[in-house]
């Protein structure tokens, strides 16, 4: 009997154990009483962003009878996918960050959408051939552009009428307004004439003095005279003119943005600061040019933003491509989106609506995503970028290293990382 | 005679029933996955697709990985320094404030106080107090006429940086393990002692610091476990930059298996970790004379 009784006690706690590890099999997406299809969707904005969701969610669901679309918070979503993709129960559409599309399209893990494409007769000339260079792995689309930014200058408006300048266009142009409004009290910097916190802008400036992050067969291809260019201009506004000091937008929140609070004259940044200062810089007059030219008149900017795809663990891939489509390849809906979210969207007739091609802050970035160019599309890009360029810029912008180890390090690094990084077909 | 024999049976019998729920966990939640992870350190696990025996391969691009091995000289020197200020200024708290006075509670409370914020928000109150132009440290060093350093940026400092916010947060919890050990010293040997005319120093010398020996011991392999797994703190504050000098094992495990989705050669750099935090215990048990009994 009592042996009967550890048995049985061993038996249900193991039970438990299993039971707490292999839970949440199931999805439970299927059909419902209504009869409708039901899609989940995820993605991983809280907040403000959620309701933008539901929003767009809500409208969907009202403007058919056939399926129901709920919007699932996950908060570390690419984690929680990777189980998913593995255990099953994942979504039927996932919001997704395009970059990491290289890395997991050769996974499997993602649906190609060419065939629901040419049936459904879309044009691929309606989106920006860069967003969708980034969805693409291997000649196969994987999903269509939800959001497009690309970062632009702003500039304070008051500063630069009290001191008599006009927006810079070019290189030269830019240099010599930080240097004029650039304040020093002794040792204490007073407003900088020109953001540089973000040695991150690399790939801009470089594609600005006409060059390329990385070559066609996958190497680094800064370490040349036009990566030269990009540090010999770094070096004369910090150095030089120091036009900023290192860390000092450091950790400034919302409300005490330096660029809100007049302690940065210029800087590059997106349109998703725009309702921060909008929010905290009542005071705040500011105007936006695209990124002033090289000294060679190339331009260049950084094109980032999220994508919708449907992964290969989908129950309802036609229900879900109605829905992406609704929403990415719809004028109105695209529109509504926009100026829900105050987001760019992804198509392009959408962006030539009025409310973006009259608007003087909206305008300048429809400019600049015509020749803004994404990320190479290197499953180690980022890896790279982060661990071997920007820890050498970041030694050099401290006068740590001079210009030309900067650039063989970085190099030398680099191509390390993204030959270790490469996809393993 | 027998029924003796009956009766110890059944003890350890239900003994065993008792220790099975802990046994259970401990095998599901530690044993089976440590035992994967270092068997998926010889495949080229991505999680997704592929899952196939590499041998070595992983262990021998550990030994030309210079970025991890900059971790893992970060978080040494983070080590060297943060372990051996975090036993000390706690130990030098416990001993204030292991007294019978009227406020003791209150300060005791106030020391405890940081343990309990999230890395994050104190992060967040940090580097407002670090920055360069209008923080509230280089505000102080102006009076004084020194231009601060911009302590989060710039690369002697940035790991300093940590260091105090970290101890900051870390010794009031040690404190309170340290208290705990200071009142399970006997008081008869403290009496016998003054009784024959020991100095204050002998005493802590000859009575306090052995009798905490095992106290000691749980602090400092914490700490240095603690240490050896940085990663919140560093991650908020520093990002890991500036060049790298604040970036963590962990960080680089994390990035390796969950971004770049390479689950095998981020389980050879946990193990290479795991390997690193079982020799530093190991040293310190030495140092610490841990395994000795105490008189």
């Amino acid at each position: 009997m009592r042996k009967w009784l550890i048995m049985m006690l061993t038996v249900v706690m193991f039970g438990g154990l299993l039971a707490g590890c292999g839970g949440s099999g199931g999805s439970g997406a299927e059909g419902s009483s209504s009869g409708k299809v039901q899609l989940t969707f995820w993605g991983d904005w809280g907040g403000e962003g959620q309701k933008q969701f539901e929003t767009m969610v809500d409208a969907f669901n009202k403007s058919q009878d056939r399926i129901e679309v709920k919007y699932v918070l996950q908060q570390d979503m690419v984690t929680k996918f990777l189980t998913a993709a593995t255990s099953g129960g994942a979504p039927d559409i996932l919001f997704w960050d395009r970059w990491r599309t290289s890395l997991y399209a050769p996974k499997n893990v993602l649906r190609p959408i060419d065939e629901y494409m040419t049936r459904d007769g879309l044009n691929e000339g309606d989106f920006y051939e860069e967003s969708l260079k980034e969805l693409t792995h291997n000649g196969k689309l994987y999903g269509l552009p939800l959001t497009v930014d690309a970062r632009a200058l702003f500039y304070n408006k008051k500063m630069f009428a009290d001191a008599g300048l006009e927006p810079p266009t070019n290189w030269n142009e830019l240099e010599q307004a930080a240097k004029a409004l650039t304040v020093w009290n002794g040792s204490k910097l007073e407003v900088a004439g020109f953001s540089m916190g973000d040695p991150g802008l690399f790939n801009m400036y470089l594609q600005q003095a006409g060059g390329q992050m990385m070559t066609e067969d996958g190497k680094t291809n800064f370490n040349n005279d036009q990566g030269r260019q990009v540090l010999a201009f770094w070096q004369r506004l910090l150095n030089e003119h120091k036009v900023y000091k290192i860390g000092f937008e450091e950790g400034l929140g919302e409300g005490t943005d330096a660029f809100v609070t007049g302690k940065v004259a210029m800087l590059y940044t997106g349109p998703w600061m725009m309702s921060t200062y909008n929010k905290y810089g009542q005071d705040l007059d500011y105007g936006i040019v695209p990124p002033p030219s090289g000294p060679n008149g190339g331009q260049g900017s950084v094109m980032g933003g999220f994508g919708l795809v449907i992964p290969q663990g989908s129950k309802h891939p036609e229900e879900a491509w109605e829905f992406i489509k609704w929403w990415t390849a719809n004028k109105d809906n695209a529109l509504l989106w926009a100026k829900t979210s105050l987001n760019m969207p992804g198509f392009k007739p959408a962006l030539e609506d009025p409310f973006f091609t009259e608007d003087p802050l909206w305008k300048p970035f429809t400019e600049t995503l015509e020749f803004a160019k994404t990320r190479p599309t290197h499953p180690g890009y980022s890896v790279m970028e982060e661990n071997a360029v920007i820890p050498n810029l970041e030694l050099f912008m401290q006068n740590k290293q001079s210009l030309d180890d900067t650039l063989n390090k970085a190099q030398e690094q680099g191509d390390k990382l993204l030959a270790d990084n490469a996809v393993v077909e | 005679m027998a029924s003796v024999n009956k009766l110890g049976q059944h003890q350890a019998r239900m003994a065993y029933l008792f220790i099975t729920p802990t046994m259970l966990l401990f095998a599901v939640f530690m044993v089976i996955p440590v035992v994967m992870a270092l068997y998926l350190s010889f495949t080229n696990y991505d999680v997704l697709s592929s899952h196939d025996w590499v041998g070595l391969d992983n262990y021998r691009r550990l030994a030309g990985d210079a970025l991890l091995w900059q971790t893992f000289l970060n978080v040494m020197y983070y080590a060297v320094v943060f372990v051996p200020l975090n036993l000390l200024i706690s130990l030098l708290l416990a001993m204030l404030l292991n007294k019978r006075k009227v406020g003791v509670k209150l300060f005791r409370t106030f020391y405890y106080l940081p343990t309990l914020t999230s890395a994050v928000a104190a992060a967040t109150v940090w580097i407002w107090m670090l920055h360069p132009e209008y923080g509230l440290i280089n505000g102080l060093l102006a009076y004084l006429g020194i231009t601060g350093p911009a302590w989060v940026s710039q690369t002697e400092t940035a790991m300093l940086s940590i260091i105090v916010m970290t101890l900051w947060q870390s010794v009031g919890s040690n404190m309170i393990i340290y208290l705990a050990g200071l009142q399970g010293v006997p008081e008869h040997l403290y009496e016998s002692a003054r009784l024959d005319g020991a100095s204050r120093f002998a005493c802590f010398r000859y009575i306090t610091w052995p009798q905490l020996r095992p106290t000691t011991f749980l602090v400092s392999v914490m700490a240095i476990i603690g240490a050896l797994q940085l990663f919140d703190q560093a991650f908020v504050l520093t990002q890991g930059g500036p060049a790298n000098v604040t970036k963590t094992p962990v960080y680089l495990i994390y990035q390796q298996g969950f971004n770049q989705l390479q689950m095998g050669y981020a389980s050879a750099q946990a193990f290479v970790l795991a390997m690193a935090i079982l020799v530093f215990s190991i040293i310190s048990m030495r140092i610490t004379k841990a395994e000795e009994p105490i008189v």
